[in-house]
């Protein structure tokens, strides 16, 4: 990490800075790039030739059963093994509190045999509550869309087509409520499957199980319309399958993951931070203006498209396609010379909001695939938040003065400051957001909100420095074992471009729908619908490549990449390659 | 039964912190415990063995330094487990190895000493070379050496029963720890000594029993793991209207 980090001080591009990059807002502005994980499988398993197929589809009339699909890659075989049941409407439920759902499903690692099916069956629909097993890389559970699988069947078994507009409501026909790895309830460790390049990126392993849910989503559907009506009975249209992707509701379980891995957050963000740099620094052509005029107006119409229950939500998606048909404005009249990438940036940090700011982020990373895509490599880290001891106090000062200065002159004594505490529940054991002096638990609180801490280290440390000048850094952690953790980590962040978050975690105007949105968006999540402040549903995989698209030898190479912005059939869609 | 690393990880990290350990000290006595199940040498047994002890142990974070000077420093462990305050103690040795080349240190009176090879191994796998050594017993002598090779995480393992007892009644309850920062301490027992071995580990075996914990999870004792989970328990807070109230939709 370090290495890659010192590669892009050497270049001397410009970054943004930490202070507007890692702002909790701004990064509540994300939107998924082509680096993101779940565009990063598509463009890997085609370039390496990835195959998939169902290799056991026994369903029952109502679509009831087991499945499983076979992923070769060219090293490996991995099995993706789907568990299908009947579920009462009132079980039916996207709380993590939630017992059965509709199917579950699990990524193996290797041949499924008949001993292992037999213990994935008695465990995998469990969940929390089963023991699994280690050669499971990822166990997830997923809901139907009820109003969108029954349109779709009924549609299909009378033969018709279903109406596309259920579709912008909801893309999906399944929704997973949480996709579990690195060694969960017994699967394996991350350690384990990190050295293997199909699955040694963060949260690839879960990406994948989850676009194989989607294959079957749709061969469920079509499955139980044949037994409706094996007569009128007909498949799903390409441009409608892939339309579909899978949805997924995420509440506040994710947003521990960014506080608690700053090295691999740091990651993400350079690597994102740097392809906006190589995309600025680039000399544009005539046919790139057209090209990301072309991204505007697809980016545009996916806007159009998307619906949203949720109306600041819904506010900010009508000022982004306003905004952005300003930047197709802009693009087309500034004349086009060198800085003309640096002049649109500067235009749009004054002119428009941060949604639209960091969509063009996106854009700007579209036009560019040879020169950014090989940053994906850079978005993993060995983590390890390690001590200096032999640090001089006054150096460690040094560093608190310079790179934490927005942590350590805040004001975290007046009442809003301190309003939130974040706990964990016995209910699953999911962090939650309580009032402080109103809900109980406030003795228990998680370690999450780092500025505070971090000026409470800064007070300790200037006390100790004043009577011992020549101090060491292993001298405060001994006078103040409690800040041992935190230390480390400020010793350690020091050296990274970006990794800490911004803000005070407390504080009353915190927007913890901020912390899910920069998760998701590295993921690849689309279609941004908050529930409340602290529940999103999004989409996965909307728009992307058919599993028999990679059996495709004449499936153009812009199936597998091209396919951010996803529009409903029917509308236009602009290919972002000329 | 088994688990995951990870599982045992967390669960230990919990329970640490349920036991009253600061959250920094909590992931350092979780990973002690960690690493030596994931190598094979019964972490949890390890730990089970003093559990009252750790219990009585969580409050005591701070290493009571009886002397220090440049490169030597003698800690007195309270006769508490080393999990406590054992991190810190082998932080201000490696600060003093890094300044001064080489540096010992002796932690006197402490309890559960197996435990501290993993963070050792931390120590180690941040550049340091590192040669523990502790007595098991008076009579028959037992010893143990323990050595790191810098920037490795994975030692080798000597326990050896000495043939001549030397007129030493005074048990030996601490463990002493020498960190050199630019050469090898490996352990190599002098073949002119008589001595029987009792434990011999080197790097490949223990390597091989991480892959196989890897591959097949770690087998653990579920009464244990119970106890554990109970302490870990201690830092949930109970369910409430208000809490589920975050827990997504309705439907």
């Amino acid at each position: 990490m370090t290495e890659l980090t010192n590669a892009f001080e050497e270049s001397a591009l410009p970054l943004r800075s930490p202070a507007t990059v890692m702002d909790l807002e701004r990064l509540g502005s994300f939107s998924p790039t082509r680096l993101s994980f779940a565009r990063r499988l598509t463009r890997m398993m085609f370039e390496q030739k990835w195959q998939a197929s169902c290799t056991q589809f026994e369903l029952n009339a109502s679509g009831h059963g087991s499945a499983v699909y076979r992923l070769q890659t060219p090293t490996h075989r991995y099995h993706v093994v789907i568990f299908s049941q009947y579920l009462e409407g009132q079980r039916r439920t996207d709380r993590v509190i939630a017992e059965a759902w509709d199917l579950t499903f699990c990524l193996v690692e290797g041949e499924v045999d008949a001993d292992l099916m037999s213990a994935m069956s008695a465990n995998v629909p469990l969940q929390e509550a089963g023991r699994q097993h280690p050669k499971l890389l990822v166990i997830s559970r997923a809901n139907k869309s009820v109003r969108n699988f029954e349109v779709f069947v009924s549609a299909l078994a009378s033969g018709q087509q279903p109406d596309i507009e259920y579709v912008k409501e909801a893309g999906y026909l399944y929704r997973t409520t949480a996709v579990y790895g690195n060694g969960k309830f017994g699967i394996a460790d991350y350690d384990r499957i990190k050295g293997c390049e199909d699955f040694q990126q963060p949260f690839s392993a879960q990406m994948a199980a989850v676009y194989v849910l989607r294959e079957f989503s749709v061969q469920q559907v079509e499955h139980i319309a044949r037994a409706r009506d094996s007569v009128r009975a007909v498949t799903l249209k390409t441009d409608t399958r892939r339309y579909l992707g899978i949805g997924n509701s995420t509440g506040l379980g994710m947003a521990p993951f960014l506080i608690n891995h700053p090295q691999l957050i740091s990651q993400w963000v350079w690597a994102r931070e740097r392809a906006l740099a190589v995309a600025v620094s680039q000399l544009p052509k005539e046919s790139d203006r057209e090209k990301i005029v072309a991204l505007c107006r697809r980016a545009i119409a996916y806007l159009a498209d998307t619906r949203v229950e949720d109306e600041p939500q819904r506010v900010r998606n009508g000022e982004a396609q306003a905004e952005l048909m300003q930047v197709m404005a802009w693009l087309e009249q500034v004349p086009l010379d060198d800085t003309l990438w640096q002049q649109l940036l500067k235009w749009a940090q004054t002119q428009l909001s941060l949604e639209t700011q960091e969509l063009l982020t996106t854009l700007l990373i579209e036009l560019y695939p040879q020169q950014v895509d090989s940053l994906n490599d850079a978005m993993f880290a060995d983590e390890n938040l390690d001590l200096t001891p032999d640090m001089p106090l006054i150096q460690l000062k040094q560093i608190l003065e310079t790179h934490f200065d927005w942590a350590i002159h805040a004001n975290y004594e007046c009442e809003d400051a301190r309003y939130w505490f974040w706990y964990q529940s016995a209910e699953k054991e999911e962090p939650r957001l309580g009032v402080r002096g109103e809900e109980l638990g406030e003795e228990k609180e998680l370690a999450l909100a780092i500025a505070p801490t971090t000026q409470r280290v800064y007070r300790d440390l200037v006390e100790l420095l004043h009577a011992q000048p020549r101090a060491l850094t292993v001298d405060l952690v001994i006078a103040f074992p409690e800040h041992m953790r935190v230390i480390r980590r400020i010793q350690t962040m020091a050296a990274t471009v970006y990794g800490e978050i911004r803000a005070n975690l407390w504080h009353r105007d915190m927007k913890p729908m901020h912390l899910l949105r920069a998760k998701l968006s590295f993921l690849g999540a689309h279609r941004f619908d908050p529930r409340g402040e602290r529940w999103v549903r999004v989409t996965f995989f909307q728009g992307a490549p058919l599993l028999r698209d990679y059996e495709d030898a004449a499936a153009p190479p812009e199936v597998f990449d091209d396919w951010s912005f996803p529009v409903a059939p029917g509308a236009e869609f602009t290919a972002a390659v000329p | 039964m088994k688990i995951s690393l990870n599982e045992l990880q967390s669960v230990c990290r919990k329970a640490f912190a349920g036991m009253g350990f600061e959250a920094g000290h909590a992931d350092d006595a979780a990973a002690m415990v960690a690493w030596m199940q994931s190598y094979g040498l019964d972490g949890m047994k390890a730990l089970n063995e003093g559990l009252e002890c750790v219990v009585a142990s969580a409050a005591l974070a701070r290493p009571n330094v009886i002397y220090q000077d440049a490169d030597l420093a003698v800690v007195d462990g309270q006769h508490m487990s080393v999990l406590s305050s054992g991190n810190l103690a082998l932080e201000l040795a490696f600060a003093k190895a890094r300044i001064r080349g080489l540096a010992v240190i002796k932690i006197r009176h402490c309890r559960q000493r197996q435990l501290i090879m993993g963070y050792l191994s931390r120590l180690a796998d941040r550049g340091m070379n590192v040669t523990a050594f502790w007595r098991h017993s008076q009579t028959p002598i037992t010893e143990q050496v323990v050595g790191f090779r810098a920037s490795s995480a994975v030692p080798s393992i000597r326990v050896f029963e000495l043939a001549d007892t030397p007129e030493d009644d005074v048990p030996n309850d601490g463990i002493t720890i020498v960190m050199a920062n630019h050469f090898d301490l490996l352990p190599k027992i002098r073949s002119e000594d008589e001595y029987e071995l009792l434990a011999c580990h080197d790097e490949a075996d223990l390597l091989a029993a991480r892959h196989q914990a890897l591959a097949e999870g770690l087998t653990v004792d579920p009464e244990i793991w119970q106890q554990l989970r109970g302490f870990a328990a201690k830092t949930l807070v109970e369910a409430s209207e208000q809490s589920r109230s975050d827990a997504g939709p309705a439907e």
